[in-house]
């Protein structure tokens, strides 16, 4: 009966070039079509049944932790063939089912797999301390510094922060914008994606910039490139963070053609 | 120090980085087991989660609580 408590589904975490090397860990295993090899783990419908789903969904530590899995299995996966990483939560009741998806999807999927191989994502995202890059731009008098003596002197203030605020917002956008058409030059593809929140990052900093770049081999024109931007722009509270190499989770998006 | 570098193997893999790659990219397939919040990016369900703990998000967006 579906649904009861020991029951089990195949958690597909990615699909990677059938070969020799590719020899996952337990509790891995593999479903192979021709040349295309599914990395499939069991999950217990209790707790990736259609109904409880969603309700785990809700808890953070438990899909951070899921999050993690997928994300280790892949890099495991990565050192050893190119794997097309698949998004979080793709489940199928049996193997044949999964079969199934490799079939129906050959050509986009090894397309996929061409195109990534011998490549990895690096991310980088820069942040800035936006009252530091406000004194820089305002000579070095934080806001609202100047004693307001008259209603002329506190309004002429409130138009100067404002101005200032603008100021800081436009110079965050050229510095973000700069980034990622300097660090597109120097990969195959690049993807700036949504800015994170103060509430998700945790940091006092804001975040400027949250790219994902394709590259070849390690990427060190890259790790060049963003060593660069961090010295010149240092002075502007800009600091840069570089992160991976990474499966290529950004760059298998398939043409809707 | 202008640059820091952060490697995915040496040390514990942030929740900001899972959410760019794990949560919100990679190869969709239409499983058989379907996430009940196609549609919505996972992004809000796990952000969601994090302001509605800081008990902010539902007061100041209802209509994104209610849709995510």
């Amino acid at each position: 009966v579906i649904g009861a408590a020991t029951e089990t589904a195949w958690y597909v975490y990615g699909v990677a070039e059938a070969g020799p090397a590719l020899d996952p860990a337990a509790p891995t295993e593999l479903v192979v079509d021709g040349r295309l090899a599914a990395i499939v783990g069991r999950v217990p419908l209790a707790e990736f049944g259609e109904e409880r789903l969603p309700e785990m969904l809700e808890n953070r530590e438990w899909l951070e932790q899921k999050a993690r899995l997928h994300e280790d299995v892949l890099q495991a996966a990565a050192a050893a063939a190119p794997v097309v990483p698949l998004r979080f939560g793709a489940i199928y009741r049996d193997r044949e089912d999964v079969r199934r998806l490799l079939a129906s999807r050959r050509s986009e999927l090894e397309g996929a797999l061409e195109r990534i191989r011998g490549r990895v994502e690096l991310g980088v995202k820069a942040w800035v301390d936006r009252d530091a890059l406000s004194c820089t731009l305002g000579g070095g008098a934080a806001p609202g510094e100047a004693r307001a003596g008259s209603g002329r002197a506190y309004l002429q203030m409130r138009r100067d922060e404002q101005r200032l605020t603008g100021e800081v917002s436009a110079r965050c956008a050229e510095l973000a914008e700069e980034a990622h058409r300097r660090l597109c030059a120097v990969a195959v593809e690049g993807v700036a994606n949504r800015l994170q929140p103060r509430e998700l990052t945790g940091r006092s900093e804001t975040m400027l910039l949250n790219g994902a770049y394709l590259v070849d081999g390690d990427g060190a024109a890259l790790r060049k490139e963003v060593e660069r931007l961090g010295s010149e722009h240092a002075a502007l509270g800009v600091e840069y963070e570089l992160t991976g190499p990474w499966p290529p989770h950004n760059f298998v998006e398939v043409d809707e053609t | 120090v202008s640059v820091v570098e952060h490697s995915p193997l040496e040390e514990r893999i942030t929740l900001i980085e899972l959410v760019d790659r794990v949560l919100n990219a990679g190869v969709v397939v239409n499983g058989d087991i379907t996430l009940s919040v196609a549609g919505v990016d996972l992004v809000y369900v796990s952000l969601r989660l994090l302001l509605a703990s800081a008990g902010t998000l539902d007061r100041l967006h209802p209509e994104r609580a209610e849709t995510a």
